[in-house]
């Protein structure tokens, strides 16, 4: 049998923070993708300029020269904000930056990107007839929106989605480097201290390719579920 | 007296450099079935589509029962002031579509009872009974759990009717509603189109069917070039037309 | 513009950070990544080919084994494939007794094996796709005039695969780029290195890593710009001629 050393509870707990901060990151990368999108379909040329900056900017730079420049970047910004309070307001408080919050902050910004490209994608491959039709029937822009844009558009975002959520589940290994005590950091210490590397680092890939699969499994659900109504059942 | 359900006028419109309409007005009191006809590109689908403001009109006035559509100048050329008032107006025209432009992802029923719920603030049980009457009408009754991919095109176009109808609209707008059909389907979507021109519907109607342009409408406009070329009675502008671009148009050549 | 200048000079002056030691640094780091990143894709390209006409087989014996090697190294992160091979490395027997310890005792020969096999991976399936998009048409042709199996991967399949692949492999090279920023994890001080040996002396992060994400910025327009190059020369022909 596999003998983990005292290791297992650790990886187990390590697992929890990888998969809480893939969910939340792409939660946060969802919102933020939706807004990118709009931003870029905009006429108006403000808006516009600063989605395409963000797009440009974080696809040009490294995951993890972002990840590093956030979280000590961040925690020199609250160091700050701590200082001003003492010697202003003379308030003592050390504000501890929390890891796990850069992690879910950075990993989303980087990947709100990502999706704000696969969603503008989806919103221009709906058939324009479709809006129109909702505006002929006096619905509002929002109400287009919620009711017939959204709802069409997730059908054609969804791969690309379902591709951008493998690539940030695997990004979520970085957080290791910046001191978040995901699996991956827990294997790299365990592989340090007891120098058998596969023992902890194999298990660790497979519990990639397992939450790979079964994320698969659930994505392959909802397009069933987006499809509805198009092609031939 | 009765305000005129639908009244534009001087309605004038250019993509780029071509001026599509130059100039087009027209009137439809209640019970109306006016059909615009013309050769593609004499402009009758943008003409009609200016009436919802799918298409910004550059210049001319829409009125609605008096109601006056306001409009404002701005760096895109002009727009509608107040968007609210246009969904009111859009609400009370409903179109059909040349492709039927029923919601793929909703079933038929769901496409009939979406707007009358969330435009109109029906209950969602009127909504649907109105829409079973609705459905039983064109002779859907079966279908209407389908999805619109899984309907034949005469049988989308009849729903998409029943969909229009739904809002109980004061005029109706027929952007060519059978020139994406099988031929062997136009026949129904016609006689559906006739039985509401029949029960006194105010219609403009954009069509290629003479047929229907003849037996069905109270008034026909000829446009050529984004213009006027004839207006009148059928039994004036196709038994009896004037120019020699119209008595041209109406020949068939086989 | 005197004001800038001005402005210019006073940061240079006043500033720590930018110095000739420091630049020093940064240029170490230029030259590891682009090393890296260079060799790792040669080779993983040179592997990717072979394996991606494996992968099209229609025999599973044959494509089996080639989709298990895509599936785990697509589906782990890198960086733990890197951590298998950095600390694994000396469990292979008697490595640390034969020629080649010297170089694997250093982080670079291991890192280059996990971003070639990485990359090996991805371009493997990016040619399977193109390869499998070839067009029936042109298939049927070749077979029309006789050609065999392996006439016909060399001279329609794979020739026209590779121009088919070539936006994807350019999104692949810039994932690569970005990618090698974690060989700075295993001590290898390529530019990510240099940013956090710059950091952890002077404990600004500000600058040492505004100033290499502004390096990779211009290195992947540089990748963005050439592949856009290859593609006009390349795929010129698929454009509708305006006579």
């Amino acid at each position: 049998m596999l003998d983990l050393q005292g290791y297992g509870p650790r990886l187990i707990e390590g697992a929890g923070v990888t998969v809480q901060l893939a969910v939340l990151s792409l939660l946060l990368a969802l919102v933020l993708g939706l807004f990118t999108a709009t931003a870029k379909m905009s006429r108006h040329w403000l808006p516009h300029g600063i989605a395409t900056v963000y797009t440009t900017l974080i696809r040009g730079v490294p995951d993890l020269v972002l990840m590093m420049l956030l979280f000590y970047g961040g925690q020199i910004g609250v160091n700050a904000i701590s200082d001003i309070l003492y010697y202003s307001y003379d308030i003592d408080i050390y504000i501890n930056f929390n890891a796990f919050a850069a992690g879910v902050l950075t990993i989303g910004f980087i990947f709100g990107a990502y999706m704000g490209e696969t969603f503008r994608g989806a919103f221009m491959a709906v058939d324009n007839g479709q809006i129109e039709a909702g505006k002929a029937y006096g619905m509002s822009g929002s109400l287009v929106f919620r009711r017939i844009r959204f709802p069409q558009m997730m059908r054609h975002a969804l791969p690309g989605l379902s591709n951008n959520w493998m690539v940030l589940l695997k990004t979520t290994a970085l957080v290791s480097v910046i001191g978040l005590t995901d699996m991956v950091r827990v294997a790299a210490e365990a592989s340090r201290a007891t120098h058998e590397p596969f023992v902890f680092l194999i298990p660790v890939a497979v519990a990639y390719l397992l939450i790979a699969s079964v994320s698969e499994w659930i994505f392959a659900r909802l397009q069933k579920r987006y499809d509805i109504g198009f092609g031939e059942q | 007296m009765a305000a005129t359900p639908l009244e534009v006028r001087n309605i004038k419109k250019r993509f780029g450099d071509t001026e599509v309409l130059k100039g087009l007005s027209l009137e439809a009191q209640k019970g109306d079935v006016i059909t615009l006809i013309g050769a593609s590109g004499s402009g009758k689908s943008t003409f009609l589509r200016c009436m919802n403001l799918l298409e910004q009109p550059d210049e001319g006035e829409i009125i609605l029962h008096g109601d006056t559509i306001r409009f404002k100048e701005t760096r895109h050329g002009r727009e509608p002031a107040d968007w609210k008032q246009v969904v009111q107006m859009r609400a009370k025209l409903s179109m059909v579509f040349q492709n039927f432009n029923l919601w793929a992802h909703m079933t038929l029923l769901q496409n009939i009872i979406e707007a009358p719920i969330h435009v109109l603030g029906k209950s969602r049980k009127e909504a649907t009974d109105h829409a079973h009457a609705l459905l039983e009408r064109v002779g859907l009754t079966a279908r209407a759990n389908a999805y619109p991919a899984q309907m034949s095109g005469g049988q989308q176009q009849r729903g998409a009717i029943a969909r229009a109808l739904a809002m109980d609209p004061e005029v109706m707008l027929f952007d060519e509603p059978t020139s994406a059909l099988d031929p062997e389907l136009v026949g129904d979507v016609l006689k559906v189109m006739r039985d509401l021109a029949n029960e006194g519907r105010t219609m403009v109607v954009v069509t290629h069917e003479m047929s229907f342009a003849r037996d069905v409408s109270s008034k026909v406009i000829y446009l050529h070039q984004g213009l006027v070329e004839e207006a009148g009675t059928p039994d004036e502008v196709l038994g009896n037309p004037q120019s020699p671009r119209l008595k041209q148009f109406l020949t068939p050549n086989y | 513009m005197p004001d800038i200048s001005a402005w210019f000079n006073d940061l240079l002056s006043g500033n720590l950070i930018f110095t000739a030691t420091t630049m020093g640094y940064y240029w170490t780091g230029l030259v590891t990544t682009t090393q890296l990143v260079f060799l790792s894709l040669v080779i993983g390209l040179v592997l990717a080919v072979p394996l991606a006409i494996l992968r099209s087989s229609k025999r599973k014996w044959i494509s089996l084994p080639v989709y298990l090697f895509t599936y785990v190294f697509r589906g782990t992160p890198l960086l733990v494939q890197l951590y298998i091979i950095y600390y694994g490395v000396v469990f292979f027997d008697g490595i640390q007794e034969s020629v080649f310890w010297p170089i694997f005792r250093e982080a670079f020969y291991p890192a280059l094996i996990a971003f070639t096999l990485n990359t090996a991976a991805y371009t493997t399936e990016i040619f399977r796709g193109a390869i499998k998009a070839t067009a029936k048409g042109e298939i049927e042709a070749a077979r029309a005039y006789g050609m065999s199996q392996g006439l016909m991967m060399r001279r329609i399949i794979i020739p026209s695969a590779f121009r088919r692949a070539l936006p994807a492999y350019g999104n692949e090279v810039i994932f690569m780029l970005h990618a090698s920023a974690i060989a700075s994890v295993v001590t290898l001080m390529d530019l990510t290195g240099a940013a956090r040996y710059v950091y952890s002396r002077f404990y600004t992060p500000f600058e040492p890593f505004l100033f290499v994400a502004l390096i990779y910025l211009c290195l992947t327009f540089a990748i963005l710009f050439f592949f856009r190059f290859l593609e006009k020369k390349l795929l010129a022909h698929l454009k509708p001629q305006t006579p």
